[in-house]
């Protein structure tokens, strides 16, 4: 494993809930929750920088939406 | 890049020899991964089409090249292993951790480590039909071992997804306790395979034979 390193959050109780639910409701450590997030929001960026889209689909109603990255 | 030691078995011999099992491979190893295979690959393709072998029995990693990989490197999601020994590249396994979820019973929706490729080198492929034995053994066992060891440091509990090509579904099925769970349209119709947290804790008691 990489060497890691230390950092303090600050999050409004808002977000501490969300990342609370997620962490329970995945399993993971608030640690883990938050290395998920930002493998995926690079993961997001990189592709959307290279000219693709991306889009939430509903299987059931056929629909797709674009979801608009900034 | 970081490792540890292991021990890989020559096939022809039976002796165990040293090796290194190596995490943290850059874009550059894979170039040099690539180089070092590309030779032997064609090799085997030659001897292939010179014994007449049809195509079905060819590896089905034939064509593959790591150099055209090495750009996934540059995700966080995307770890690339590595086994060395005598100074060459034995095998190597390229893994995500954030793309995919695991579809089995209770852990449903939860993440997982995904192996994207895994192949031994071409001098070490088992092809009777062209009188290649191959050199070393325990590569794709040792590899897939620490796929499900990234899953625990990762907080995964283990759980490990792939797609197989049909030449390896015996191999994750029987030898690596994997459960398949059909085949994936969008993946070129390749069977779908998950170890789930129970099964990987059989898999790392029975220390990771395969």
């Amino acid at each position: 494993m990489a060497l890691k390193k230390t950092m303090t959050l600050n999050l409004t109780d808002a977000e501490m809930a969300v990342l609370d639910e997620l962490s329970e409701k995945k399993d993971l450590s608030k640690t883990a929750v938050l290395r998920q997030a930002l493998r995926l929001y690079q993961m997001v960026n990189i592709r959307i920088e290279r000219g693709e889209k991306l889009f939430f689909e509903d299987e059931v109603k056929k629909e797709k939406a674009e979801v608009v990255v900034l | 890049m970081s490792g540890i030691q292991i021990q890989i078995q020559s096939r022809s011999t039976g002796e165990f020899v040293d090796a290194s099992l190596l995490d943290g491979m850059a874009a550059q190893d894979l170039l040099l991964v690539e180089r070092e295979w590309l030779a032997e690959r064609s090799l085997v393709a030659q001897e292939l089409l010179r014994a007449g072998v049809e195509r079905a029995k060819w590896p089905q990693s034939l064509h593959w090249n790591w150099s055209k990989k090495a750009p996934q490197l540059m995700l966080l999601e995307s770890t690339g292993f590595g086994v060395v020994c005598e100074s060459l590249w034995q095998g190597v396994m390229l893994t995500k951790t954030a793309s995919y979820f695991a579809r089995l019973g209770s852990d449903k929706g939860k993440p997982l480590v995904y192996v994207d490729f895994l192949e031994i080198a071409p001098w070490n492929w088992v092809i009777p039909e062209i009188g290649r034995d191959g050199r070393y053994r325990m590569i794709g066992s040792t590899l897939f071992w620490r796929a499900v060891q990234q899953s625990e440091e990762e907080g995964f509990h283990g759980r490990v997804g792939l797609h197989a090509l049909p030449q390896s579904e015996s191999f994750y099925e029987k030898g690596c306790g994997m459960t398949p769970l059909g085949r994936d349209a969008t993946k070129q119709n390749l069977l779908y395979f998950e170890l789930s947290r129970e099964q990987a804790q059989r898999h790392l008691q029975k220390g990771g034979d395969a």
